[in-house]
Formats: structure tokens, sequence, C-alpha cells
């Protein structure tokens, strides 16, 4: 009885869709059946899964925060200011996670204190963040600080601060066995957050705040501590995905990740977080998140343009809620109907 | 006081004067008409695409879509052009292209019921992607002179565009103040289940909503692309956002039903201001979206206060008043 219940879930669903597709990239194109191969090509992706997974929780609560596309130029240009400053890689890595951190405990104080829509304040907090990424080290290097790295301003402004150490470039590059060390980082925080948000009280605060705020506060749960920690997880997570793509890349840039939020939120919302709030689960987005990731690099080897992808992942978006909606009407209409037929009989 | 307090556009009003007024004291030549007037045009694109998001904010929605929109109505104009097509008819092309942009998003929400932000968060990914694939690209230029002329129009020494702008402002301000279908998107976004309840056609509402920030898109395309005379892959870039940012300064309402389009107007030109005025006092462009974040941060939160400080009033004086009645 129970397993049926598991088969029946979206997760399952987007597990078999995941084989489906591989399945389907493999027979067109044998590259994709090279487990190799397709560990490597993660590496694309993984920047997406750092940043969607802790945001479905923030989601679950039936937030939202678009700001973290720009906490990933914050962290990864802090990173280099840091490094620059000659600080250790190492300890500048760290310091970018901070600052990950507190961008999202502004986030989540601004949300749990005021009645602001969280769209609103995460909106303002994109441009800031942003900004600041951009800003800081002009700023910097106006006080003397050679911000740029030894490369210079016209340097800076075409490929951001380079020459970054190569133990630092070694945590993208290297791998344990086939597996990429970001690939493996990702199962690690997808497991962490999977036991944390179905696994602890704090987990199900998320849920219970998502479905019915009021009926969380009359029955004590903290929410403002809990809310705060959710956008913290989120910051955290972006920052992750800064750090991430500033190793990849090896070059710290202000502008990373900045086309990523359409990937980052259809990763959520197909993998079954409903955007009002109350559900959602990690294992879907992880799933989700790699069904779009391998089918961008399935598309670009066959030779589709990144325009032409972006057109097919918009599509897929909304196709994917529609056929959800459609459904969930139906299920309303059915139950009505032997509702209605029960009274008749009666 | 408090009236003015209570009301967003005065308050953003207030906050654009007061820069304007520091700005011009740091750097008299701010005060120069010249730059006035350049403000009003540089401000035009987002107060255009500001008042198309209005209708969408106003009936609870939310449209990440509309600069893409504005893009794709860009290209559809630049391509016509240069097909040899009379300005009239490209124009007409565009406005068309959006309106049908908008009228997709429209369908989604309305019909297939999927959630704004995930509809048009899809059709921002689509329409990103057809201008490019239409273009193959690359940017069109080399457009004819016809379309770069109505830039240069002016009367009174203001420029064309901004009388234009300015009418269709004041036709959608009293469209929305007097004329009672457009009440409907009020009455919608205020509260669904009773505008239902009453009879009113909810759906339709929603779908001219959409439809609407299509149309204003595109008219932001036709006038961007004649003051710049080509037509980038990157045209209106980021604008649903700032559109979005605008309106919240505006004092329309994310939860639906409260705004005027003479408020999303007065953000969308905070907006733009706020870039200018950062010229004039010589800090360098990159910290626009530092300040535009934090501006935005400061008004909602001020609001905010302001409305829990309100709503503590009412409270205390309902409760002195009804002091024997309980509850």
């Amino acid at each position: 009885m129970k397993w049926t219940r598991y088969l029946r879930s979206w997760e399952f669903a987007l597990f078999v869709l995941l084989l489906l597709e591989l399945a389907v990239l493999g027979l067109v194109n044998p590259v994709f059946f090279n487990l190799e191969n397709l560990l490597y090509s993660t590496l694309d992706f993984t920047h997406i899964l750092f940043a969607a997974l802790p945001l479905t929780l923030v989601i679950i609560t039936a937030g939202i925060d678009i700001s973290g596309v720009s906490v990933m130029g914050l962290a990864s240009i802090t990173l280099g200011l840091v490094w620059v400053a000659g600080v250790n890689v190492f300890v500048a890595l760290a310091v970018a996670l901070l600052v990950g951190v507190l961008a999202g405990a502004f986030n989540g104080f601004f949300v749990s204190r005021t009645d602001v829509n969280p769209l609103v304040i995460t909106l303002g907090t994109l441009f800031m963040f942003a900004g600041l990424a951009q800003g800081m080290p002009a700023l910097l290097d106006k006080l003397g600080f050679k911000a740029y790295g030894s490369a210079g301003l016209a340097a800076y402004q075409y490929e951001g601060i380079t020459g970054l150490p190569d133990a630092f470039i070694a945590l993208t590059e290297g791998s344990l066995g086939i597996v990429p060390y970001p690939f493996l980082a990702v199962l690690f925080f997808a497991l962490v957050l999977s036991l944390l948000l179905h696994k602890t009280r704090f987990g199900r605060y998320l849920y219970l705040i998502g479905v019915n705020p009021k009926a969380a506060a009359y029955s004590g749960v903290p929410i403002r501590r809990v809310l705060v920690w959710a956008y913290v997880l989120s910051g955290f997570g972006a920052a992750l995905a800064g750090v991430m793509l500033t190793s990849y890349f090896t070059s710290a840039r202000a502008d990373l990740g900045g086309d990523a939020l359409l990937p980052i939120i259809t990763a959520v919302v197909l993998g079954g977080a409903d955007i009002l709030g109350g559900s959602g689960t990690i294992l879907g987005t992880l799933l989700a998140g790699m069904i779009l990731g391998f089918l961008r690099q399935g598309l670009l080897a066959l030779g589709v343009t990144n325009d032409l992808i972006q057109v097919v992942v918009g599509s897929l978006l909304i196709l994917a809620m529609a056929a959800k909606q459609l459904l969930h009407v139906y299920g309303e209409y059915r139950l009505k109907r032997k509702a209605l037929s029960s009274k008749d009989g009666r | 006081m408090k009236p003015l307090l209570r009301s967003r556009e005065a308050l953003v009003t207030l906050l654009l004067v007061l820069l304007v007024v520091v700005t011009g004291l740091f750097n008299p030549n701010f005060f120069k008409p010249d730059s006035i007037v350049e403000i009003f045009n540089a401000s035009l694109t987002l107060v255009l695409i500001s008042l198309g998001e209005m209708f969408v904010i106003l009936t609870r929605g939310i449209d990440v879509s509309v600069g893409a929109t504005a893009g794709l109505a860009a290209v559809v104009l630049g391509t016509t052009l240069n097909l040899g097509w009379p300005v009239g008819a490209a124009a007409l092309a565009a406005v068309a292209a959006g309106t049908l942009a908008g009228a997709l998003n429209a369908f989604g929400v309305t019909f297939l019921r999927v959630p704004p932000i995930i509809m048009t968060l899809g059709t921002l990914g689509i329409y990103r992607g057809l201008m490019r694939i239409i273009t193959g690209g690359s940017w069109i230029e080399n457009l004819p002179q016809s379309i770069k002329e109505p830039n240069l129009w002016s009367f009174l020494g203001v420029p064309f565009f901004v009388w234009l702008t300015l009418a269709l402002l004041a036709l959608t301000a009293f469209v929305t103040l007097r004329v009672r279908l457009a009440r409907y998107f009020y009455a919608v976004g205020d509260n669904e289940a009773g505008a239902y309840l009453l009879g009113l056609p909810v759906r339709w509402t929603q779908f001219a909503a959409y439809t609407l920030a299509g149309t204003f898109a595109a008219l932001a395309a036709i006038v961007f692309t004649s003051q710049i005379g080509f037509v980038s892959m990157n045209a209106a870039d980021g604008f649903e956002l700032k559109a979005i940012a605008a309106n919240v300064l505006g004092g329309v309402s994310l939860t639906g039903g409260v705004g005027t389009p003479v408020g999303a107007a007065i953000g969308a030109l905070f907006l733009t201001a706020v870039h200018s005025m950062l010229i004039f006092l010589g800090v360098p462009g990159i910290w626009d979206n530092a300040f535009a974040g934090i501006i935005l941060l400061i008004v909602v939160y001020v609001d905010y206060r302001v409305r829990s400080a309100l709503e503590l009033q009412r409270r205390q004086a309902r409760i002195r008043g009804d002091a024997g009645g309980g509850a």
C-alpha cells in the first residue's frame, strides 16, 4: 500500500522523466550514455541547483527570493576582493559565504518584521546587492586599494579578477572518482536540506507557515526566526553558487549568475513547489533541476542554439504548470461530482 | 500632514523634489530646463512600460515579461522597417506584436490558470529567445530616418514623445478614475471572489490587464527605438523589474486594487531621475542599481511604518470608543 503511494508521487514522475530524457538524448547522441561525460556536464548547472535547493524552503513558506542572482555576483566579487587584499583564498571563500548569509539575513529580517510582499523586498535587494557588487571595486580603487587585481581596470572590465590560485580552481576541476566535487557538494547540500525540511521541527514549521501563517502564529511557531533562517539558507545557497561559478570560470565577477533567475525558479516550480506556499520537496527540486540542466546540455550538443533553448525551457515551464493546474481542476470537479451523487443517493 | 503621508504618490513626489533640490544645490546646472526635459525624455520608456504593468498589478497579478515584450516589439518594428514598410505600418505591427504577446500571457493566466509569475517568467524566456531567433542574434541597425524623425519633433521646447506620453497618462488617469469598465481592474484586484459574485467578468478583466501591459510595452518599444535609432538584443533588458519597482514606489500595491496611473508614472520618473542625479552629483553610473534598491526598500519600509502607526491609532480609538461594550 505504502510503496504505491511513492509511485504516484510527483518526485517519482520526475525521476521517470529524467531517465526517459537521458534515454532519448542517449539514443540521439550516444555521448549521453557515457556516465563520466554525463557527470562532467553537471558542472554547467550545479550553480542553479545550489541556489534552487534552499529557495525551495523559502517558496514553501509562501515567500520568494529573487535576490539570489545578485548574491552570486556579490559573493564572487567579495571573494575576489578579499583575495586581492592578500588573504588566503579559502579564508576569502569563507568571507564570501558569510556575505551570502548576511544578505539572506537582511532579506529575512525585512520579510519577517514587515508585511511588505517578499517579492518587493527581494526586488529591492536584488538591485542593492547587484549595485554593491558593481560599485565596490570602483570605490575601493578610488580609495587607493588596487581592487582590480594585478591586471588593472581594462582587464577587470573584460574578465573580472583573475589569477586565482590553483588550489581554489581545483575545487571545481577535481573529482572523486568520476563524480566532480561540485556535484558531490550539491548532493550533500540536498541531503542536509532534505533532512532539515522533512525530519526536523523547523521543516514542519516552514510548511505550516506556508499553509496558514495565522494558525502557525496562534500555535506558537516562532515565525520570525523560522523565516529569517529560511532566507539565510537561500542567501547561503546563492553564495555557494557564486563561489562555485568563480572557481569554474577562474575569475571573480560582479555579474555572475545574472541570467540564472529563470532556470532557478523553473527548477523549484517544476520540482513541485507551489508558488503560493505549503508544498514542495528538496528531492523534487533536485530532480527538476537535473532534468532542465541535462535538457539544456542535450539540446546544445544537438546543435540547438541557446536562444531556442530559452524558448523551450519557458514553454516547458508553462506547459508543466498548465497541466498541473488542469489536473487539479479536474480533480476538484470529480470530487464535487462525487459529493453531489452521494447526496442524490441518500 | 497625515493625509499627505498616507498617499504614497505624495510621499514619493516629496522625496523626488527633495532629491532634485539637493542635487541642484550641488550642481546648479541641474536646474536648467534642458536637463529637466532630458530627464522626462529619458523616463518615457519606463513610464510607458510601468503604466501597462500597473493594470496587471491592480488585478493582483504580476507580469515579469514586459521588458522582453518591449524587446520583441522593437525587433518587429526594426525588422518591418528594414523590409521597407512605412513607419505607420511598422508601428502598427509592433503594437500588434506586443498586444499579442500580452494576450498570450493573459490566456495562460486566465484560462490555463498558470500562476502569473510562472506564466510570465516562462514567456520572458520565450520572448527573449524569439527576439534573437528573428534577428539571428545581431542588432538591427541602419533604420530609416523616418523612425528617428518623431524624436526630433518638439512643441514649446518639449519633445513630441513627452507630450504623447503625457497625453496617454492623462487619458489613462481619466479612464481609470471615471470609466466604469476600468474600475473593474480595481474591483477584481481588491476582492476577486466579491467581484465574481457581483457578476463582473473577472477573467476578462484580468485578460484585458495582461493584454494592455503588452500594448504599452510595444508603445515603449516604439519610443525607445525612435530615440536611440537601433535595436540591440538587450533592448529593455531588466525593465520588467524596474517597472515593478516603479509601481511599488508610486503606491500601486502588489496586493491588488490600490494605485493610480499618476503614481506609477511618478515612480518611473523617480527611478530615472535617480540615474541623472547621480551623474550630476559626480557618482559613477555603476551605483545606479544600489541606489534604486535602497530607495525602494526605504520607501516600502516608511510606508509600512506609517500604515502600522495609523492602524494602531485606529485600534486605540476603537478601544476607547467601545470601552464599555467589550471586544
